[in-house]
């Protein structure tokens, strides 16, 4: 489904990502530890589209297509979701209006029929209900004057309610409490299919106590350096990041190659 | 003539007059180029135009001007208490004594063969509670037309009363509008005011807050394109004890357009427990664009709390990418970014179906995206 060939990625005239590459297959669940400042969340934004970041080297083909050409709206409608690490407050925006938008304009391009209202609340209600989310979040404005917690669960309902095939989640797990993990959790947990992928970034390996991985990956300074099992993320927790940087970092890294 | 209309609309002190219309002195004074002749009251409404106005909800309740003289063939007024209101020529007293009463009021600057001015005054007395008045401003492309109007506002001790002036301009019309408020102990008074077009707008909002307890809020937006050009000056008094005022106004700017919000609040020696706010939000959505900006404060009294800001901004990029990144095209993502941003200002306007009518007229009025805009 997506497959990093040897990426190399400038930001503001840096060298971020610095020859990384990853191949996801449907239905799996890859997790991307490191340390600050490895690159992980530049990996999330350029997967989505954000401007601002450079590829210098290497590709992204997604679904068969070189993803790097598509805006971000068309990446979104091709099945794309990138769950933010820091979500944006829009005041003013209605988030029922702002979320019929999305999922029309995604339908739109894809040429399926776009829901009415009926429809769509319908589906609203639906995932609401499966997240034991509010209805009143609904009502509100995109965001706006949301905690910390709700930002992350609107995130997470957001990707319920656009059914993506690959989610990126960046951080999804950093400043919730326990409760709000286990429910963004159960949330990934629920949406697990053989269609569809995950690329869960996180810090730590409490998140994945709950969305248990097929792969775990440790990047470092732009690459990834290390892949394995579930097992690897509690090796990291037990001997921290350092212990990867006594071992020998590997040139790149090919699991769960197509 | 353009300095004619500058001492006709302009405050008596030269120099007062000079700085409060630094920024609109080159406009108006263009407009002054114009011969104006007394604007014809005769003309005929054209039905796209009426349709605009004629809302089922305000029927019984409606007083429609035509260039400035009161229109009894376009009114419908039956609903209201007679004595409460008069209207004559260019002229209304609405003194309503009832609770819960409304007036919707339209004023048509409609273009005839040659440039034309009218001018019309309103006096407004409260003494009940809930009474909300609906002030549209309209006109058809043409001919200048310059119309002003000078509204005077008086609020009774604890009467309360809104105001929500709407307009909607053709880049022909200009207009001058001036509102003095007065608002008696325990009164308040709410304001709203959506300002869409022209080719001159000037806004003028004086509001004294001279009893006790009394409360001003006032809710704003410019939405601006083209050569449009509109300038908003506010002004808010504190002269008695626990008084307040809460102002927030958004501003946008498109094209070549022109904005200016001059916001001032100033509270007298002895008015101490007053608090103020005063915030100011604009976009400027085009290099030659320009918003200019101006809060200022003048404090007198020690128990006061006040607070004041003002931003000229652009687009957040962060908020473009979310709304993308959902699938938005980058056209859809940035009408529904400015439409949230003046959205704001008008959250917390109480009645549904006018709240309805400003979002629809607002959807409308937004910049157009470029049309090479993927």
């Amino acid at each position: 489904m997506l497959k990093i060939d040897n990426l190399h990625v400038r930001v503001a005239g840096k060298e971020i990502l610095k020859g990384l590459s990853l191949s996801v297959n449907a239905g799996e669940v890859h997790a991307i530890m490191g340390p600050n400042g490895a690159g992980k969340s530049t990996l999330a934004n350029v997967l989505a589209g954000r401007e601002g970041y450079e590829v210098d080297q290497g590709s992204v083909e997604y679904a068969g297509r070189n993803l790097l050409e598509l805006e971000p709206e068309q990446r979104a409608a091709e099945g794309v979701f990138l769950a933010f690490q820091y979500p944006v407050e829009i005041p003013g925006v209605n988030n029922t209006y702002f979320l019929k938008a999305a999922l029309n304009a995604q339908r739109k391009r894809r040429g399926e029929a776009e829901l009415d209202s009926m429809q769509f609340l319908k589906r609203v209600r639906e995932k609401l209900r499966v997240l034991h989310i509010p209805e009143d979040l609904m009502n509100r404005a995109v965001n706006a004057g949301f905690s910390g917690g709700e930002k992350k669960r609107n995130e997470i309902f957001q990707m319920a309610l656009l059914e993506p095939k690959l989610a990126v989640l960046d951080e999804t797990d950093s400043g919730l409490d326990i409760d709000a993990l286990k429910m963004v959790a159960d949330g990934v947990n629920a949406m697990r299919d053989p269609q569809r992928a995950f690329v869960v970034i996180t810090h730590y390996q409490r998140l994945l106590d709950y969305i248990v991985p097929d792969f775990v990956h440790v990047m470092v300074d732009g690459r990834i350096v290390e892949s394995g099992d579930k097992a690897l993320a509690r090796k990291l927790e037990e001997h921290g990041y350092a212990w990867i940087g006594e071992r020998r970092v590997p040139q790149q890294s090919r699991v769960g190659a197509a | 003539m353009g300095v004619a209309l500058l001492e006709e609309f302009g405050i008596g002190d030269a120099l007062a007059r000079e700085e409060s219309w630094r920024y609109s002195k080159t406009a108006l004074r263009a407009l002054g180029q114009n011969d104006f002749v007394e604007a014809d009251a005769k003309l005929v409404v054209p039905d796209d135009l009426r349709a605009q106005f004629d809302w089922p909800e305000t029927r019984g309740r409606r007083l429609v001007f035509v260039n400035g003289a009161h229109s009894p063939q376009h009114s419908d007024a039956h609903a209201l208490e007679s004595g409460a209101m008069a209207a004559q020529g260019g002229t209304l007293a609405f003194a309503p004594t009832r609770d819960g009463e409304s007036l919707h009021l339209v004023y048509l600057s409609l273009a005839g063969t040659a440039a034309a001015r009218w001018n019309a005054s309103a006096a407004i007395r409260i003494a009940a509670r809930g009474i909300r008045i609906v002030e549209q401003h309209l006109g058809t492309a043409g001919a200048d037309v310059l119309g002003s109007l000078r509204t005077s506002v008086d609020i009774a001790a604890s009467g309360e009363g809104s105001l929500v002036v709407l307009c909607d301009l053709p880049d022909s019309v200009s207009l001058y509008r001036r509102e003095q408020v007065g608002i008696g102990a325990r009164g308040s008074h709410a304001s709203a005011h959506a300002l869409f077009g022209g080719r001159l707008q000037r806004h003028e909002s004086v509001v004294t807050l001279a009893g006790s307890q009394s409360r001003h809020v006032a809710r704003g937006a410019f939405v601006l394109r083209g050569r449009q050009h509109a300038d908003v000056h506010l002004d808010v008094r504190h002269v008695a004890r626990d008084t307040a005022c809460d102002v927030l106004w958004r501003g946008v700017a498109d094209q070549r357009s022109r904005g200016i919000l001059h916001g001032a609040i100033a509270v007298d020696p002895g008015s101490d427990g007053a608090d103020a706010r005063l915030q100011t939000k604009n976009l400027l959505l085009s290099a030659h664009a320009e918003i200019d900006a101006q809060p200022v404060l003048e404090i007198h009294a020690d128990e006061v709390k006040a607070s004041h800001g003002a931003t000229v901004g652009q687009i957040d990029a962060n908020a473009l990418f979310y709304l993308r990144s959902r699938g938005i095209s980058a056209a859809d993502a940035r009408s529904l970014l400015i439409g949230g941003f003046c959205r704001e200002a008008f959250a917390d306007l109480a009645d549904p179906q006018l709240l309805a009518r400003l979002g629809a007229l607002l959807d409308e009025r937004l910049p157009q995206p470029a049309a090479d805009a993927p």
